[in-house]
C-alpha cells in the first residue's frame, strides 16, 4: 500500500509507525486551492468595502496558520488522552449554543450563531463546537457500549444521545442546517458501530419519506413550515422569485452555466462582482465552476474523494475501535458537509447555508476541520506499519 | 485491541459509507455535467442580460435634398443626458445641476434620478454646449451622450412637405414619414459589462454595435420654386386677408412636384410650438388638435369644391365622345333649366352666342351643364372613373384624402348639372392638378411624387424611384385640343390675368362658394400650364377665403402669372413669339 511504500521511501530505522502524508498533502492543497478561490472571489468585494483587496484572503490566511498549529499538536497528541474530556466536550457544546443569546451572542446576515470570545475578538460558531465535542462523544460511547449497541434499546439510546444538542442547535441558532450535520455524523457513526442494517434502512426510509411529505405538502401550497417553504418552492421553481428567495440559487445556476466546461479562467467570474453575495462562503463552489469550468469542479470533487478514501484506509486500519470511530466521525463530518454544500450550489437540494470543507471562507470552521484533520493523523500514527 | 469479527464488520460499514459517498458526489457530478453542458447555454444568455447594461447609439437620419442637392433637412448634434442610478454618488448636486443645465423642474429629475432602474433617461436633444458643460461637472452617474437632432435649414420652407420628426428621430409627419425606413438607419447599441451595483467593469471593456447611418432621400422639389412659391403665396395670404393660400407646381409629364406650398407654414425646427395669440390655458388635447390643424397639408389632406377649373375635365370627357366640337354653337340666356330647377351662369345677362372655345373663355356654365346632360350620367360618370378621380393619385405624402362624389346610383340631371361645372363634389387640390395634367400632357394619368431617389451615406445611387402611369385616359387629340383651348382662355378669356408677354400659357380659373352657400366665403384658384403646346411646368393657386374681390381670375391667376413669370426662364422654358434673338 501507499504508506508501505512511503515507509520505505523513508527508511526502515526511522519509524515503524505510520504517517499519512497523502492525506496531509490532499488537506494542504485545498487549504492552498480555497485560498486561492477566496482571493479570487472576494478581492473585488473586499476592494470596495475596505479598500483592500486581499482583506478576506488574509483573515483566512490567519485562520488556516492557528489551524495547522493545532492541528500539528493534536496530531503528535495520542488521540486517547481525549477519550476523558468525552463527556466534558458534551456539556461544553449543551452549555455553549445558549450562550448566543446572553449578550456575548454576536449577529451576523439576521442570524444569531455566534459568540464572541472576549480578548481574541474571535467569533467562534458554537455549533462548530458541537460538532468537533459529538465525533469525540459518540466515539466514546461507542467504545464504551461495546455489544450493548446491538440491543434495539443500545441503538435508541445511542441514537438519543446527540438529540439535546441538535435541537439546541435548531431551536436556539436556528441553524437547521448544522443540526442535519450533527444529526448525520451521528448516524452515520452508529451506522458504522452497529453491525446491523435493517434498522438503519427503515430509518432512511423513513427520513425519506418525511422530506417527500414536506416538499409535497409545500408544492400543494400549505402555508406550513414558514420560510423553508420559501426555500423549497424557491428550489422546485428557481426562476419563480429571482429578487428574493431564489435569487442566491439563480445566481450560482448563472455562474454554473456562464462558465461551460472549459470555465471562463482564472479571476474572470462576473458574477462574483456583487452579484452572488459573499461569493467567498458558501457560494463559492459556483465561482469554481465559473471560473474553472465543469473541469475545475470536477478536480475538487476527486480531492474530497481522495480525502475521504484516505480517511477510509485510517478508519480501516485504526489501531481500536475508538480511534476508528473518530476517524468515521471526522469523515461523515467532512462528506456530508462536502455533499450538502455541491448539492446546494446546483440547486439539487433547497438552498441552506452550508460551507465547503477546506475551501469556503470561514474561520472558526476550517480551524475546528484542522483539529478533526489533527485527530485523524494522530489515529493514523498509532497504525503499526506491520499491521497494513 | 477490538475482536477481529468486530473489525470485520466495521471495514464492511466503513467502505460502505465510504462508496454511499462516492455514489452521491457521482450523481453530482452529473448533476454538474447537466448543468454546464445543456443548461449552460440558458444560463450564460441569462447572465449576460443581468451583466450588461445598453445604451443606444441613434444612427445618423438620412438627408432630405432638394433637386439640384440643395440640404432641406439635416442632422445637428445633440445629447442625451440619463443617470444610472447605482454610479450616482451624491444625487443632491446631480439634482441641483441638472435642474439648472436642463431647466427642468426639480421633482421631474429627482423622481428620474432616485428612481432605480439601470440607466434613466433624463433628456434628450440637448444642445452640444450644454452637454459639454454638463459632461464638464464630471459627476459619477451621469452620462452624456452624443447623437443627431433633425434639422432644417430653412425653418418654414416646405413643412406641411418635408415633416418633422419626434425626440426618437422617428418621422411624424410628411416626407418624414414615408420614407422613414430608407432615413432612419439603424440605431446601434454600446453593450457594457457591469457588476450587480451597476458599475463598468473596465477589463471587460464595451461591445459596440456601429449604428448604420440612414440613406439620404432626393426629392423633386426645387428649393428656388418652393422658396418663390412661399413668397407668392404669403404675400397673396396677407393682401387678401385669406384664411390659407396653397400653390402646386408639377411637372405634368412625369408628375414630378417642384413645390407644394400651404401657407401659413409651420418652423420645422420648432413644430410644437403654438401659432401667436393661442391662449395659454388650452387642454392637453386642445393643444394636439390645434397642432395637428397647423401641421395639416390643406393640398391633400383636405377636400374642396374645384369649381370653373373642374370644366377643363367636363371639357374632356364631352370632346373625347365626340359630343362637341370647337366650333358648335351655343347660345346662354344667363342660365339653363334643368328638370324643374333653373341654374344660373355667373353672368346674370347671359353670354349670348357663342362657339365651344369662345364658352369655354366664357367659363359659362350653362354650356357645361348642356355637355353633362348630353353624355349622360353613364358616360359621364364612366370618364370619372376613367380619369382617375374616385381614385387617390397615389402621391407620396401621408394621409391624402378621398373624393366625395355622389354615388352613380343617387346622380340625377340636377346632380349630373352642378358636377359638370365643379360643383357639389369634392376633391383634393392635388387631385384636380394630377387630372388637369393628364389632360393636358398627351392623355398620360401620372402618380404625383416628390421621391426621385435614395442615396447611400457615400452618395452613390441606392434606389431610382419609379411611379406607375395610366396611359391614354384621353387622346392625344383631345389633349391637343384642349391645350390649345385654355391658351386661348389665358390669352383672350377669363384667365388673362394669368398671361405673360411672350409666354405661352394655357389656364382655366375658378372661384366657387364654400358650403354653405350664402356664406360670402369663397376659394379662388387659377390653375396653368406653359408652354402651351407642349406642357412642361402646371401650377395650381388656390386662395382660400379672399377677402375683397374674390374672383380665382384676379386674385389667382396673378400669383401664377408671377410664379411663372420667375420660373420659365429659370426652367430654360424659353420665351415664344420673340424674336429679339434670346432664344
Amino acid at each position: 500500500m501507499t504508506a508501505r511504500k512511503a515507509a520505505g521511501r523513508r527508511g526502515k530505522q526511522q519509524s515503524e509507525y505510520f504517517f499519512d502524508y497523502s492525506l496531509l498533502f490532499i488537506v494542504l492543497f485545498l487549504l492552498g486551492f480555497g485560498m486561492v478561490m477566496i482571493y479570487s472571489a472576494s478581492s473585488y468585494e473586499a476592494f470596495q468595502s475596505f479598500q483592500d483587496e486581499a482583506y478576506y484572503l488574509k483573515k483566512q490566511l490567519v485562520a488556516v496558520i492557528i489551524g495547522l498549529a493545532a492541528m500539528i499538536l493534536v496530531a503528535n497528541i495520542p488521540y486517547h488522552f481525549w477519550e476523558r474530556f468525552a463527556t466534558l466536550a458534551y456539556v461544553v457544546s449543551m452549555a455553549l449554543v445558549p450562550l448566543v443569546l446572553t449578550p456575548l451572542g454576536v449577529s451576523s446576515h439576521g442570524a444569531r450563531r455566534w459568540i464572541n470570545i472576549p480578548g481574541i475578538g474571535l467569533n467562534l460558531q458554537p455549533a462548530e463546537v458541537a460538532k468537533l465535542g459529538m465525533i469525540l462523544f459518540l466515539a466514546t460511547m461507542v467504545c464504551k457500549m461495546g455489544k450493548g449497541i446491538r440491543t434495539m434499546k443500545g441503538f435508541l439510546f445511542m441514537v438519543a444521545l446527540p438529540m439535546p444538542v441538535v435541537l439546541e442547535v435548531y431551536l436556539i441558532t436556528k441553524n437547521l442546517s448544522s443540526a442535519i450535520i450533527i444529526m448525520g455524523i451521528s448516524v452515520l457513526m452508529v451506522f458504522v458501530a452497529s453491525p446491523d442494517y435493517k434498522k438503519f434502512v427503515v430509518m432512511a426510509l423513513i427520513v425519506l419519506a418525511l422530506a417527500a411529505l414536506v416538499v409535497y405538502l409545500v408544492a400543494s401550497g400549505s402555508d406550513l413550515f414558514a420560510f423553508r417553504g420559501n426555500r423549497i418552492r424557491g428550489w422546485l421553481d428557481p426562476e419563480s422569485d429571482p429578487q428574493h428567495t431564489t435569487f442566491q440559487t439563480l445566481q450560482a445556476l448563472y455562474a454554473i452555466g456562464s462558465g461551460g466546461v472549459w470555465g471562463k479562467g482564472l479571476g474572470q467570474s462576473i458574477q462574483k462582482l456583487s452579484f452572488i453575495p459573499e461569493a467567498q462562503n458558501d457560494m463559492i463552489f459556483s465561482i469554481i465552476c465559473e471560473e474553472l469550468g465543469l473541469f475545475g469542479a470536477v478536480a475538487v470533487i476527486l480531492m474530497f474523494i481522495l480525502l475521504l478514501w484516505r480517511m477510509m484506509v485510517i478508519a480501516n486500519n485504526a489501531t481500536d475501535l475508538f480511534g476508528a470511530m473518530l476517524v468515521v466521525g471526522v469523515m461523515g463530518h467532512i462528506a456530508i458537509q462536502a455533499i450538502l454544500n455541491i448539492a446546494v450550489v446546483t440547486n439539487t437540494i433547497p438552498n441552506t447555508g452550508i460551507s465547503l470543507p477546506f475551501i469556503s471562507y470561514g474561520g472558526s470552521s476550517v480551524m475546528f476541520l484542522l483539529v478533526e484533520v489533527g485527530l485523524v493523523l494522530s489515529v493514523a500514527r498509532r497504525i503499526q506499519l506491520k499491521e497494513l | 485491541m477490538p475482536a477481529v469479527h468486530n473489525k470485520f464488520f466495521h471495514r464492511k460499514k466503513i467502505l460502505i459509507l465510504f462508496f454511499g459517498c462516492v455514489g452521491v458526489m457521482v450523481f453530482l457530478f452529473g448533476r454538474l455535467v447537466y448543468l454546464t453542458v445543456w443548461e449552460a447555454g440558458y444560463y450564460a444568455q441569462q447572465a449576460d442580460r443581468l451583466h450588461e447594461r445598453e445604451r443606444s447609439i441613434k444612427a445618423a437620419r438620412g438627408r432630405i435634398l432638394d433637386r439640384n442637392g440643395a440640404v432641406l433637412a439635416d442632422n445637428r448634434t445633440v445629447c442625451t443626458v440619463s443617470v444610472i442610478h447605482n454610479q450616482i454618488e451624491d444625487a443632491g448636486q446631480v439634482v441641483q445641476v441638472l435642474c439648472k443645465e436642463l431647466g427642468l423642474s426639480e421633482e421631474t429629475v429627482k423622481a428620474r434620478v432616485e428612481k432605480y432602474s439601470s440607466i434613466e433617461r433624463i433628456k434628450s436633444n440637448v444642445d452640444k454646449e450644454t452637454g459639454d458643460r454638463i459632461r464638464e461637472y464630471d459627476l459619477p452617474g451621469v452620462k452624456v451622450d452624443e447623437d443627431y437632432k433633425r434639422y432644417y435649414p430653412y425653418g418654414q420652407l416646405a413643412s406641411k412637405v418635408l415633416g418633422f420628426t419626434g425626440s426618437d428621430n422617428q418621422g411624424i409627419i410628411g416626407l418624414e414619414v414615408v420614407y422613414e425606413e430608407s432615413l432612419h438607419g439603424e440605431a446601434g447599441t454600446i453593450l457594457t459589462v457591469t457588476d450587480a451595483k451597476g458599475i463598468e467593469v473596465e477589463e471587460e471593456g464595451e461591445r459596440r454595435i456601429e449604428p448604420v447611418n440612414g440613406n439620404d432621400l432626393v426629392v423633386s422639389m426645387d428649393l428656388n420654386i418652393q422658396s418663390y412659391a412661399t413668397q407668392l403665396a404669403q404675400q397673396a395670404l396677407e393682401t387678401k386677408q385669406a384664411d390659407g393660400v396653397s400653390i402646386l407646381v408639377m411637372d405634368p409629364r412625369n408628375g414630378e412636384m417642384l413645390a407644394m406650398v400651404d401657407v401659413p407654414e409651420f418652423d420645422l425646427n420648432h413644430p410644437y410650438d403654438l401659432p401667436q395669440g393661442t391662449p395659454e390655458t388650452l387642454s392637453e388635447k386642445e393643444r394636439q388638435e390645434l397642432l395637428n390643424g397647423v401641421w395639416r397639408n390643406g393640398s391633400i389632406n383636405d377636400t374642396y369644391e374645384p369649381g370653373s377649373t373642374f370644366k377643363i375635365i367636363t371639357a374632356a370627357a364631352a370632346l373625347e365622345e365626340g359630343v362637341v366640337t370647337p366650333a358648335r354653337a351655343f347660345h346662354c340666356p344667363g342660365y339653363i333649366l334643368v328638370d324643374d330647377r333653373k341654374i344660373r351662369c355667373h353672368k346674370v345677362g347671359g353670354h349670348g352666342s357663342q362657339d365651344f372655345v369662345h364658352a369655354t373663355m366664357n367659363s359659362c356654365n350653362p354650356v357645361f351643364i348642356t355637355l353633362g346632360l348630353e353624355l349622360g350620367v353613364d358616360r359621364y360618370y364612366s370618364y370619372f372613373e376613367q380619369f382617375g378621380l374616385k381614385k387617390k393619385t397615389g402621391i407620396d405624402l401621408p394621409g391624402e384624402a378621398g373624393t366625395i362624389m355622389h354615388q352613380k346610383e343617387n346622380m340625377g340631371n340636377v346632380e349630373l348639372a352642378t358636377v359638370s361645372f365643379g360643383q357639389s363634389f369634392q376633391i383634393t387640390p392635388i387631385q384636380l392638378l394630377t387630372t388637369a395634367a393628364s389632360m393636358v400632357n398627351g392623355g398620360n394619368r401620372v402618380t404625383p411624387h416628390f421621391g426621385v431617389r435614395t442615396l447611400k451615406a457615400d452618395g452613390s445611387l441606392l434606389e431610382e424611384f419609379e411611379y406607375p402611369v395610366e396611359e391614354g385616359v384621353v387622346s392625344e387629340q383631345t389633349s391637343a385640343l384642349l391645350r390649345e383651348i385654355l391658351e386661348k382662355v389665358v390669352s383672350e378669356g377669363s384667365g388673362k390675368n394669368g398671361g405673360i408677354e411672350g409666354f405661352r400659357i394655357g389656364g382655366k380659373t375658378a372661384t366657387s362658394q364654400t358650403l354653405p352657400r350664402g356664406s360670402g366665403r369663397y376659394i379662388a384658384s387659377f390653375i396653368g400650364f406653359a408652354p402651351a403646346d407642349d406642357p412642361q411646368v402646371m401650377a395650381l393657386a388656390i386662395v382660400n377665403n379672399p377677402q375683397g374681390t374674390y374672383y380665382g381670375g384676379q386674385v389667382a391667376a396673378p400669383i401664377v402669372r408671377q410664379l411663372f413669370e420667375n420660373i420659365l426662364p429659370y426652367l430654360g422654358i424659353m420665351e415664344y413669339n420673340q424674336n429679339d434673338g434670346q432664344s
